[in-house]
């Protein structure tokens, strides 16, 4: 008995212990802890579209790199061993993935397509989609069919499939058509104009760009047979709308209003291939070279002015006094390098891209998405082919304006001037009247006014063209050049199925359904 | 006889004194030995071994010492008993600390553990447990992933189960769960012993953070009887071992010759050659050295020129590192009487590495303590280590590799003083100094854990005991990387120029990588973890007839929190000021913190039936945080799980199988589920993170997270199949224990890669299936067991698989980490990790013949990526030998891994820049074994075509870019520890009357390694990483070493 309450008596005593520490545990608040404290659980669209602006330019800077390789603008310096990647086509489906983050980064301008009207904030919407159509065009410029309607769905498309090429561009002009709708719908808010590090709330430049970023899209199809209709009609219907092109400016990302002198904010092409924050030598500085073959056409039309300013001379940039040569600015100092070469040209003995794009100092220029006079220059073209278009102009005088822009955007000095003096010079491709073939004029013109600031755009018209005959890499015998690059490994083992379907690519043959020849 | 009994009756309850004398089997005392008694009572013995009792007739003593075998004597009429203590010959009695501290003697355990001496630990001497355990223990690999002063190890347990998340074992302190880190801080020499708990059934009662086995570490406690001071001193030095195999025919040069098909082009190699050489280059492909005066660099600012002989100096690279040095002082004090002990430890070990200037320091303080109230037990330690480690945060390695053979390293180190050292006059055009560029890149980081325990037994009846402990940890890192100042002359920048006879025309003036300036640059970087570990536990232990019953159950929280904060400056303003406010431009940081709960419930229930047949069942009910959302219902977050073990002892079960030659035999297998909350804190969120680089001022930037976690997940649960036998022969001088398991691991939270079309590029979700599987044999082999001499041999076995079942469907493989052209992947129904690498492009003839360009003779590269062979060893084997005679000791331990290949990216950074031995061959020749295809595509053997540029183009454009080419067998043999001791003799320290025991010891580790003779590069155990993509190195773990020093212990 006594033995029994013993017992009973500790027990309770465990009891009421063994509960008071569960107790602790049994509350579903003690684990409610599961709140991510390091990140934000929900974005409002406009943090996110300044941000995918700007990774925009991240991106973009690394297809505008080997398109400028392989459009001839620029080959690398011996001091670094030669990429085969990129020198002799030596390259695979692991390399040049631009695919991955340019998806990644449309998945931004997705977000704010889809949670702007939720958030009231309406205005986000046009720009966003004119930055979609402007990635989504360069990924059908470089990978040809691509998944278009059935991407950027998340977890309820998981396997996303491709779009016809064609198609795509057919629905980045109707996208565009919407922006402009968009952006005419709803004004501009004060807070538009903080987060929009390209126009600062300018609704009128994001209709120019809209407008311009369709030339680029038709002036692309130009020698694709049968869209000549669908071409006219489309160049009429911008017309019609009346708000014109981008002019006497460049489609420029960030600016000094958004670049700061630290690490990694500066503008990114100057943070790669010129100086650090505090204007520290890049190491990559050494790397790009202006190609031989750019020169010798440069000075072939006695372009030297706008050399000056694509190269800088020999040893490039004298630190002391910015935007000067450290060699005399001499034409025999601008040591251009044969394209893919693999000796003889170390970086201090040769040329360094010039002050259009780097001057010690100046990190906050904008990063440049597309120039005036490549849409001028594009005009010239649709006018020369397609004389029934309802554009106010002539060939002759978009092709001018296109050049006069060049000059401007290079910052040549009196560039209005300069580059009437070029066009009345007498000489085949930059005289339009001395020019006998004009589309070979243009071409070789926008190819100049592509130099530095748009490789890609570069690439892809030189494959449409073939223009201008820009030679072949040192190091590869025989004729072929690449067409398209490979779809992205990533893609091919996650999106094994539709990328299958594409069926065998093969980057020496298989084009871009602009690339007629 | 009638009188005994009836007198029996009276003094059964009458206590008289006894007293007597432990020794061991050979009559020796042993001190301190604990003499218990069935009625209650506890002594110890003393230094002599003698001992005082209060016993009641019928009385049991129960006498237990360390290294012995516990012996149970009953108490008959004589008033003396000397109790003989046999050795650990038999360890069937022997009591382990398995899982949740619960006690369990050997002969009850139904699955696969190892028990590790403070003995077998220290034969080495190693600062560092991990290493200490290399090789000691089958189904423990331990991958010594990087050597420096502060070395980075990887423990596994029986192999990867998990195809991405972690698959290194937990480790147990004294009873609380804590982290790796402990294995690389804690004074090997506190330890009693390490427990190694292989597998799913050990570690059910620890949770998920078992899943991967148990390290369970025991720390001394102190010995009872008088107070016994120690102090150790070990000191040794450390050496490269080897490093990888360097050319001494070729200076510096590159490619300048004119190329062939380019105008000027020459046919001779020779003329070609000597273009190439040039007197600033890193490469190393210059003319043949001819021992003539050339200048290296170029003219100095004041006129002067480094003309050294143009011939390789030996051993120039590995004189440019220092014999490394390491000295431990220790003390240690213990004691304690009848109802406590004591132990105290005091700790100083210093490093410094072979890497000029980086050093160690490390503090540690341990303090134990026990003390029995009549039913109360109490007992706390606690500790505190303090590691400071002064790093460069260069890859010095690498630049060395990048000067050539005639560079007199080891005479540019004082680059301050030395103009031909310093950054303004250094020779090459590529890479600085690498004595400046290692001063001038540091990284200063001191570690603290402070951690304690505090625990309560109360036993509360002869069959319930009530146990409560409490454990604390906390760890912290301060950490300051900084970069130093360093403008270059604009001498150096522009004007410093090759002087004739040494100038070629396309020759440059000024210094290449003078023209980058260094501004400099500090981060600050400070975090701290804290760990809450409580146990609560009811232990019921009673006997039922035949069955004797053992119930433990528990309740267990655990509370982790991190926080982590940066603040960097890209900086210096005056230089050698290291403050993040002495810079221009702005400050960049962040912050990072994280908190973890977990409750569980368990219970463990051994019953055993007449000591031979042992049924152990457990079960665990945990609730954690990691998958706890509001929203969620109970069952996705939490989760029970449980396991059974049955051992059967065949020689007791059926005791005339006993005999001469069997003595004893078990045979045990168990069966466990395992829950395992694998997914990263926070995982259940999609987030926005700011993007890159922001916020930009005042402009602020988002983006949405890239990985979509599903909104199902839960946790994943991992099923174990092990058996396993025990046997021991001819008196226990033969023991053999094997075991064989597998383990399957389904529904494994996996980020899986998805389409980047989707918007995203992971997908967080439940898919992956992998399985484990293998076998280990342990046999111990006391072959000479006489008074005088003894010789025990052992040998380890273990083999491990593994292979992943099923991944997400649609995706065969996914890639762990490592190169574009040499990673480890999982991939489906293959083992992991699988090494892939490019290469060869093979004659389709199956002639084995490596196709080369029809007109260059370049090996053609296959670009695609081939799996190359899975990269964890399948195959571990360790053997230890142990000789004594008289006072002299011999131990040695040896390990054997391999079936598995490695990645050495060093080679491919060696044929860039020339200085590997195997470029050796740069005079236009055939690339061996290979053959061509012909207009038709018929295989044509190459016998005649000379690659072209066999000089240079060969090997740094073709040869180098072909992966295969360093990727070897990761096998290799390595002299783990040996210790010669030799203990002076008592009849010497009892004259002295100073010391109580003293001995000494010569000890060395890793004295020697064998490696597969295509292994030019460095040891095969080395990793870029600790993640589970392990099998590929680089330079950036330091070269290979071997220790060897000298150890003296004495005792007060």
């Amino acid at each position: 008995m006594y033995k029994k309450t013993f017992i009973m008596k500790y027990k309770s005593i465990y009891f009421i212990a063994v509960l008071a520490v569960i107790g602790i545990g049994c509350s579903k608040s003690w684990i409610d802890i599961n709140t991510n404290p390091n990140s934000l659980p929900s974005a409002t669209p406009s943090f996110v579209l300044t941000n995918a602006m700007n990774t925009t330019t991240t991106n973009i800077i690394n297809a505008n790199e080997t398109g400028s390789y392989w459009a001839g603008h620029w080959t690398q310096s011996s001091s670094y061993i030669l990429s085969p990647e990129t020198f002799s086509y030596n390259f695979t489906d692991g390399n040049f993935n631009y695919w991955d983050g340019l998806y990644d980064n449309l998945q931004d301008y997705q977000y704010v397509i889809d949670n702007a009207d939720a958030n009231d904030q309406k205005y986000f919407k046009g720009p966003a989609k004119i930055m979609k159509a402007y990635i989504f065009s360069a990924l059908v410029d470089m990978y040809g069919n691509i998944p278009y309607s059935d991407a950027l769905k998340g977890a309820a498309s998981l396997a996303p499939k491709f779009d016809d090429q064609k198609v795509i561009y057919e629905n980045l002009i109707k996208l565009l058509d919407e922006a402009i709708v968009d952006v005419k719908a709803t004004a501009f808010a004060s807070a538009f104009s903080g987060a929009d590090i390209i126009f600062k709330g300018n609704a009128t430049s994001w209709i120019q760009f809209a407008n311009s970023l369709k030339v680029r899209l038709l002036v692309h199809q130009a020698r694709v047979a049968g869209k000549e209709a669908y071409i006219t009609t489309e160049i009429n219907k911008i017309v019609t709308e009346g708000s014109g092109f981008i002019t006497n400016k460049e489609v420029g990302v960030g600016g000094t209003t958004f670049y700061i002198a630290t690490a990694g904010k500066t503008n990114p092409m100057y943070d790669r291939w010129a100086y650090d924050a505090n204007g520290a030598t890049r190491a990559l500085a050494r790397f790009p070279r202006p190609a031989k073959y750019l020169f010798d056409v440069l000075i072939g039309t006695d372009d030297t002015l706008r050399l000056k300013r694509i190269a800088y001379a020999k040893g490039g940039e004298r630190g002391a006094t910015p935007g000067t040569s450290n060699s005399p600015e001499i034409i025999a100092n601008y040591v251009g390098v044969p394209f893919g070469v693999s000796s003889g040209y170390t970086a201090p003995a040769s040329s360094y891209i010039g002050p259009s794009l780097f001057v010690k100092g100046e990190f906050g220029r904008p990063f440049i998405l597309m120039t005036a006079g490549e849409i001028q220059l594009s005009l010239a073209e649709i006018k020369q082919r397609f004389p029934a278009v309802t554009l106010p102009g002539t060939a002759q005088s978009y092709y001018e304006d296109g050049v006069r822009q060049s000059f401007r955007a290079l910052g040549v000095a009196n560039a209005i001037a300069n580059a009437n003096t070029l066009l009345a010079g007498g000489k085949a491709n930059a005289d339009w009247a001395a020019s006998t073939d004009k589309l070979q004029a243009i071409a070789t013109q926008k190819w100049l006014a592509l130099v530095n600031f748009s490789g890609l755009e570069a690439w892809t018209e030189y494959r449409r063209t073939n223009l201008p005959n820009t030679p072949q890499a040192s190091t590869v015998t025989g004729t072929k050049r690449p067409f398209r690059l490979f779809y992205p490994n990533t893609e091919a083992g996650s999106n094994t199925e539709n990328v299958k379907a594409q069926g065998t690519v093969d980057v020496f043959t298989t084009k871009i359904f602009w690339d007629i020849d | 006889m009638m009188i005994a009994m009836l007198s029996f009756g009276v003094v059964v309850a009458q206590t008289r004194v006894i007293t007597g004398k432990v020794t061991d089997s050979k009559g020796n005392p042993v001190p301190g030995a604990t003499i218990k008694t069935k009625s209650g009572e506890t002594v110890a013995a003393d230094q002599n071994g003698a001992y005082k009792i209060n016993v009641v007739t019928g009385d049991i003593l129960s006498v237990t010492s360390v290294n012995f075998a516990t012996a149970s004597i009953k108490v008959g009429n004589s008033t003396t008993i000397v109790v003989a203590l046999n050795g650990k010959d038999s360890n069937l009695d022997e009591v382990v600390v398995t899982a949740q501290g619960i006690r369990k003697k050997s002969r009850d355990i139904g699955y696969s553990y190892a028990k590790i001496s403070n003995e077998d630990v220290n034969v080495g001497r190693s600062p560092q447990l991990a290493q200490a355990l290399s090789g000691k223990v089958s189904g423990l690999a331990v991958y010594n992933v990087n050597n420096s002063v502060d070395p980075q190890v990887k423990v596994v347990l029986r192999g990867y189960r998990s195809l991405t998340g972690n698959n290194e074992a937990l480790v147990v302190l004294d009873g609380m769960q804590t982290t790796q880190t402990v294995l690389s801080i804690i004074n090997p020499n506190d330890i009693e012993n390490v427990t190694i708990l292989k597998g799913g059934q050990a570690a059910t009662l620890y949770g998920s953070a078992g899943i991967n086995g148990a390290i369970v570490i025991t720390t001394k406690k102190g010995e009872k009887g008088k107070l016994k001071v120690s102090y150790a001193l070990s000191t040794n030095f450390d050496q490269i071992s080897f490093l990888p195999k360097f050319q001494d025919k070729y200076g510096n040069g590159s490619h300048y010759a004119n190329s062939y098909g380019q105008g000027g082009y020459k046919t001779d190699y020779l003329e070609r050659m000597k273009d190439n050489w040039r007197p600033f280059e890193n490469q190393q492909y210059g003319d043949a050295f001819n021992g003539e005066d050339r200048i290296i660099g170029r003219v100095l600012e004041d006129g002067s020129k480094n003309i050294l002989p143009y011939a390789a100096i030996k051993n120039t690279r590995s004189k440019a590192f220092d014999i490394g040095n390491t000295l431990n002082n220790q003390v240690s004090f213990q004691g304690g009487d009848a109802t406590s002990s004591f132990y105290m430890s005091l700790e100083n070990n210093r490093i410094s590495g072979i890497v000029p200037l980086d050093k160690s320091d490390r503090n540690s303080v341990r303090i134990a303590s026990t003390k029995e109230y009549g039913k109360l037990n109490v007992g706390f330690t606690a500790s505190y280590v303090q590691a400071s480690y002064d790093r460069t945060s260069f890859d010095f390695y690498n630049d060395l590799i990048n000067q050539a053979a005639h560079i007199p390293l080891a005479n540019l180190r004082d680059w301050q003083t030395n103009k031909f050292a310093n950054p303004n006059g250094y020779y090459n055009d590529y890479y600085n100094n690498p004595y400046f560029n290692k001063d001038n890149n540091r990284t200063k980081y001191t570690d603290a854990n402070l951690q304690g325990n505090f625990d309560l037994n109360y036993k509360v009846s002869k069959w319930l005991a009530l146990y409560n402990r409490l454990g604390v940890m906390n760890n912290s890192r301060t950490q300051k990387n900084t970069t130093g100042k360093f403008l270059h002359s604009d001498w150096a920048k522009n004007s410093a120029y090759v002087p004739a006879p040494w100038d070629y025309a396309n020759d440059y003036d000024g210094i290449d990588r003078a023209g980058t300036d260094n501004l400099g640059a500090v981060s600050d970087y400070t975090k701290t973890e804290n760990v809450i570990n409580n146990e609560f536990q009811l232990r019921f232990d009673k006997d039922f007839g035949n069955f004797s019953n053992k119930l433990t159950l528990g309740y267990s929280i655990y509370q982790r929190s991190t926080k982590e904060m940066a603040v960097n400056s890209n900086s210096v303003v005056v230089p050698g000021v290291y403050n993040v406010s002495n810079r221009q431009g702005e400050l960049t940081g962040g912050e990072s913190n994280t908190m973890e709960r977990k409750y569980g419930y368990y219970a463990d229930l051994t019953t055993s039936y007449k000591n031979w047949l042992i049924i152990n069942g457990t079960f665990r009910y945990d609730v954690t945080s990691r998958f706890y959302k509001s929203t969620r219902p109970t069952s996705a977050y939490s989760y029970p799980y449980y396991g059974v073990a049955l051992s059967f002892i065949a020689t007791d079960a059926f005791p005339t199988l006993k005999g001469n030659t069997l003595n004893y035999a078990k045979l045990r297998v168990n069966y466990n589920k395992n829950g395992n909350d694998n997914i990263p804190l926070y995982g259940l969120d999609l987030n926005y993170p700011n993007g890159a680089g922001f916020p930009y001022g005042n402009a602020v930037g988002l983006t949405v997270g890239n990985t979509s976690p599903d909104a199902n997940l839960k946790p994943e649960f991992v099923t174990s199949y092990e058996v396993g036998g025990e046997l021991q022969l001819f008196k226990s001088r033969v023991s053999l224990d094997v075991s064989a398991y597998t383990q399957t691991s389904k529904g494994q939270v996996l980020t899986v890669k998805v389409p980047n079309t989707t918007g995203f590029s992971n997908l967080l979700i439940n898919v992956g299936e992998a399985k484990n599987w293998g076998y280990e044999a342990d046999l111990r082999v006391q072959i000479i067991q006489k008074s005088k001499l003894k010789w025990e041999l052992g040998v380890r076995y273990s083999y491990n698989d593994n292979k992943a079942v099923d991944l997400y469907p649609g995706i065969n493989e996914f890639q762990l980490g490592g190169y574009s052209y040499a990673n480890t992947n999982v991939i489906k129904d293959q083992r992991f990790p699988i090494l892939k690498t490019d290469g060869y492009k093979y004659a389709a003839d199956g002639s084995g013949m490596r196709l080369v360009d029809p007109v260059t003779g370049y090996p053609l590269r296959d670009v695609s990526l081939t799996g190359r062979g899975g990269t964890l060893p399948r195959h571990i084997v360790g053997a230890t030998s142990r000789l004594s005679y008289g006072n002299f000791a011999l131990a040695i331990n040896f390990e054997y891994r391999g079936g598995n290949v490695i990645y050495s990216d060093l080679g491919r950074q060696m044929t860039f820049t020339g200085a590997g031995k195997w470029t050796e061959e740069r005079t236009p020749h055939v690339f061996p074994n290979s053959a061509y295809l012909d207009g038709s595509g018929k295989v044509v053997p190459n016998t005649t075509l000379q690659a072209q540029e066999s000089e240079y183009e060969l090997w740094v454009s073709h040869y180098r870019r072909i992966s295969e080419n360093f990727t070897t067998p990761g096998w290799f043999i390595k002299m783990r520890d040996v210790n010669l001791s030799y203990n002076v003799p008592a009849s010497l320290i009892t004259k002295m009357k100073i010391f109580t025991g003293a001995s000494v010891s010569l000890y060395g580790r890793n004295l020697f390694t064998i490696v597969d003779k295509s292994n030019f590069y460095t040891d095969p155990e080395f990793s870029f990483t600790t993640g589970n993509g392990i099998g590929i190195n680089n330079t950036l773990q330091t070269p290979p070493t071997r220790q060897y020093g000298f150890n003296l212990n004495l005792t007060f």
